[in-house]
């Protein structure tokens, strides 16, 4: 199943300035761990040392949150993914 | 009723369908609470201020430094040093004298939050960090008040708009602290979000439009895109959920 994942900017250090990966999985966390095949320096930018999601990276699935679900939630065939990070900026 | 000079300044917004001389008293009987004099806050202030809003009250702790200048448009070479309340509250009363600034130089913290919003109609946040906009967030809940949030780095830009009781809230959207660092930001970018949020704001005293609710807009200046994610309330939401004070 292929899933479109759209990466924040601040994560595109990790992927050759590659803003847009194609995965397969049938949840969020069947996604990342293909994105972190392709581009393993990225796990660090997602994941703390537990392997759970940082907890200032948020994932939209079709626009929508997928919190609290998060890395369970499942995703389909043509579905579109969202990383992004907590921005703080005044 | 409004004055002779009231209608003649404001002639082309209240020219606007379903604003009239009513929506301009209604801006000129409310009273905002601005938290923060930076990037965001120069921009929302500005605006609001223009369009005249009846008061105004700006909170920051800081002075104004030289590296604040490329985008914290109320304050000038020449204020380097004073606090960026005065410079801002400066700058605004000679934009518009109808308008009634407030300027407080203190932090924002637990302990003097409550106090400092007791009385305003609606919070806009325009501060650069997330544990104060968890504070604002949660005594914006507490006390009713609607809330106006924005946030920036680079050329990227975030804004929503919070109805407590019935909307999402930051809370039920972010749970995380990111470290507080050095961000990188161009001036156009708050520039763009306070705007933003002074839109959300005059809408809203107005009376007109729809609101950015259960919505986070996501402004990506560099390839020139707005993006929009649906939002739900977290009925676990520790601010405004079962699990929260309200």
């Amino acid at each position: 199943m292929s899933v479109r994942i759209n990466l924040h900017p601040n994560l595109l250090q990790f992927t050759n300035d590659q803003a847009i990966v194609e995965v397969n999985g049938s949840t969020v966390g069947e996604c990342l761990d293909e994105l972190v095949k392709q581009f393993p320096q990225i796990k660090r930018g997602l994941f703390d040392k537990d392997g759970k999601l940082l907890n200032y990276v948020d994932v939209y699935v079709n626009y929508e949150s997928s919190y609290p679900e998060e890395l369970a939630k499942p995703v389909k065939d043509g579905d579109e993914l969202h990383i992004t990070l907590i921005i703080a900026g005044g | 009723m409004l004055t002779r000079e009231a209608r003649e300044r404001y002639d082309r917004q209240i020219m606007i369908r379903g604003f009239g001389q009513e929506g301009q008293g209604r801006l000129k009987r409310a009273r905002v609470f601005v938290a923060g004099a930076g990037g965001l806050g120069c921009a929302a202030a500005t605006y609001l201020t223009a369009a005249g809003v009846g008061m105004i009250r700006i909170v920051d702790q800081d002075r104004v430094e030289l590296n604040n200048l490329n985008r914290q448009v109320l304050h000038w070479q020449g204020d380097i040093g004073k606090r960026k309340v005065d410079s801002a509250t400066q700058k605004l009363r000679k934009l518009n004298q109808e308008v009634k600034i407030e300027a407080i130089g203190e932090m924002i913290t637990e302990a003097n939050i409550s106090q400092l919003v007791a009385g305003f109609d609606l919070i806009v946040d325009a501060v650069d960090n997330m544990p104060t906009r968890y504070l604002l967030n949660r005594v914006a809940l507490e006390k009713n008040i609607p809330f106006f949030h924005g946030a920036v780095y680079g050329f990227e830009g975030r804004v929503m708009t919070i109805i407590p009781g019935e909307t999402a809230c930051l809370r039920c959207v972010y749970r995380g602290v990111i470290p507080e660092e050095k961000f990188p930001v161009i001036g156009v970018t708050p520039a763009v979000i306070g705007c933003i949020q002074a839109t959300e704001v005059i809408k809203y005293i107005v009376g007109i439009g729809q609101l950015l609710t259960n919505r986070l807009l996501v402004y990506d200046g560099l390839n020139m895109r707005f993006t929009e994610f649906r939002l739900k309330r977290d009925p676990n939401c520790e601010h405004c959920g079962k699990g929260g004070k309200k």
